[in-house]
């Protein structure tokens, strides 16, 4: 009878188990949920809003940072180990610079999304790389389907999405969004922010400060990627406050 | 392929001769969303559940059936990411086919060269296999064709297959329905009552996805709309055959 489990290897590369698992993979996203972070996105009418927090209080906060501009129209939401988050955000700003080189235009969202969902299945495939332990959101607004927020994963799975949620709380976060999400409204921008923010303040059951928080936006009148400033997240989490 | 660290196989043979890895890889087909295809008269019909993960998910953004060439269509069950591997591949050498020979690929020889490739990921160094089957659909000179494609590199012509979760109900049930003088619309219903079978849940227009390809050897989606709940249910299927004659 053949060995069941593979050598034992199944555990430490990326090579099927007995039960047709990858563990290494599987092991990729306990470590996204490992950082402690919880992220969340919101798409909305004409816009997408993408949240994270910042946990550490006594790090210097601008130097912290989990949202990464791509190019000036796309921008990427990191959650999960931060060092395997830049070399994937570097090369995706390569890739997003030839893009626009080669062909001539801005590269879309889903397709950036793609070339990192396609380049994470790599890892998983290829035994001499272990998958990122990075959960990306990227966000922008596509000319021709509008604002759109889509999620990569170590696996290499990659969807479009009306909200999302990544990190250790992503499941309490999408139960959350479910609901708010049912009847699939279409958020104005400032809801969009608000849904955003109030879900990560309700999955982690405590009140923010504007610095406690990162919170990156795209609209649709004006399709830069931009991190919002403190003032106006201030702004934001007072209208959800009072509103409450 | 692979770094030179690994330039040595990781599926080897078990001392009882089996290749441990295809298996598992099976194994991980097995667990997936079912699919199927079914081979008509005139034309071949491939569907698959479209399960996402949550109702927060656009399914506008995601299509399981890809075309690789405009009269070969494809879907899967297993591993989405290694599908897509596959089917990039697949593409470009049916292209590769057309600019040296100016015609369009034959069937049998796309998905030679497709098994070819999930064969080396079963030998080479450093990388595992593909966890996915494939079921190829397509039309060209020798008429219809539905093939299947395993992780093992294996492949062969159905007249009706399925993969996935579901597989031994929905091939009992297509071996009962199957007749080979099917019509296309009949092979339609019948794709559709078979996944009906196993489905868990409402079946809809949203959760399920249909490839079809006919005599004008134009492989075409089934787009939502005409899939719509009402005809589903009530009709069981009768009011959707008059929904997609019309286009097809």
């Amino acid at each position: 009878m053949s060995r069941g489990s593979g050598g034992g290897y199944d555990r430490h590369i990326t090579i099927f188990s007995p039960e047709g698992r990858l563990f290494q993979v599987e092991y990729a996203f306990k470590a996204v949920k490992a950082a402690g972070i919880t992220s969340i996105g919101v798409r909305g009418k004409d816009s997408v809003c993408v949240v994270t927090q910042k946990k550490d209080k006594l790090l210097d906060q601008t130097s912290v940072t989990h949202l990464f501009p791509i190019t000036k129209f796309l921008g990427l939401l990191a959650t999960g180990m931060t060092a395997d988050a830049r070399t994937l955000v570097q090369q995706a700003r390569n890739e997003a610079a030839e893009f626009r080189f080669r062909y001539g235009y801005e590269m879309p969202v889903d397709v950036l999304s793609k070339w990192i969902a396609d380049k994470s299945q790599v890892y998983t495939q290829h035994a001499y790389m272990r998958p990122l332990g990075v959960v990306a959101m990227v966000l922008g607004i596509d000319e021709e389907k509008g604002p759109q927020l889509y999620k990569c994963d170590p696996a290499g799975h990659f969807y479009g999405h009306k909200a999302t949620s990544a990190g250790s709380k992503e499941q309490e976060a999408i139960n959350f969004l479910e609901k708010k999400m049912k009847n699939d409204p279409a958020f104005t921008y400032e809801e969009t922010v608000q849904t955003a923010i109030s879900a990560l303040q309700s999955v982690l059951q405590e009140d923010f400060k504007a610095t406690e928080i990162e919170v990156g936006v795209v609209k649709a009148d004006n399709p830069v990627f931009r991190v919002m400033s403190t003032e106006e997240i201030d702004e934001h989490l007072t209208a959800i406050s009072e509103r409450d | 392929m692979g770094d030179s660290q690994y330039s040595f196989s990781l599926t080897t043979f078990s001392p009882s001769g089996k290749l441990v890895q295809i298996e598992h890889a099976l194994t991980a087909v097995g667990s997936g969303q079912t699919s199927l295809g079914i081979k008509a008269a005139n034309g071949v019909v491939i569907a698959t559940e479209k399960k996402l993960p949550s109702i927060l998910v656009d399914e506008t953004s995601v299509q399981k059936i890809q075309c690789l060439t405009p009269n070969i269509g494809v879907v899967y069950s297993g591993m989405g990411p290694d599908f897509r591997v596959l089917v990039r591949k697949s593409r470009k050498q049916a292209e590769q086919y057309h600019r040296l020979y100016k015609e369009p690929i034959p069937v049998t020889q796309l998905v030679r060269e497709t098994a070819a490739v999930m064969q080396e990921f079963t030998q080479s160094g450093g990388v595992r296999p593909f966890g996915v089957s494939l079921l190829v659909a397509g039309y060209d000179d020798n008429g219809p064709q539905l093939y299947q494609v395993d992780p093992s590199g294996s492949y062969f012509s159905w007249k009706a297959s399925a993969m996935g979760k579901n597989v031994s109900n929905a091939k009992t049930f297509l071996e009962k329905r199957y007749t080979d003088d099917m019509e296309l619309d009949d092979a339609v219903h019948t794709a559709i009552l078979t996944l009906k079978e196993g489905f868990e849940g409402q079946i809809s227009g949203k959760n399920i996805e249909i490839g079809i390809i006919g005599t004008d050897r134009k492989f075409r989606q089934a787009p939502a709309l005409t899939l719509s709940p009402f005809s589903l249910k009530l009709y069981g299927g009768v009011m959707l055959m008059r929904k997609m004659t019309f286009w097809l």
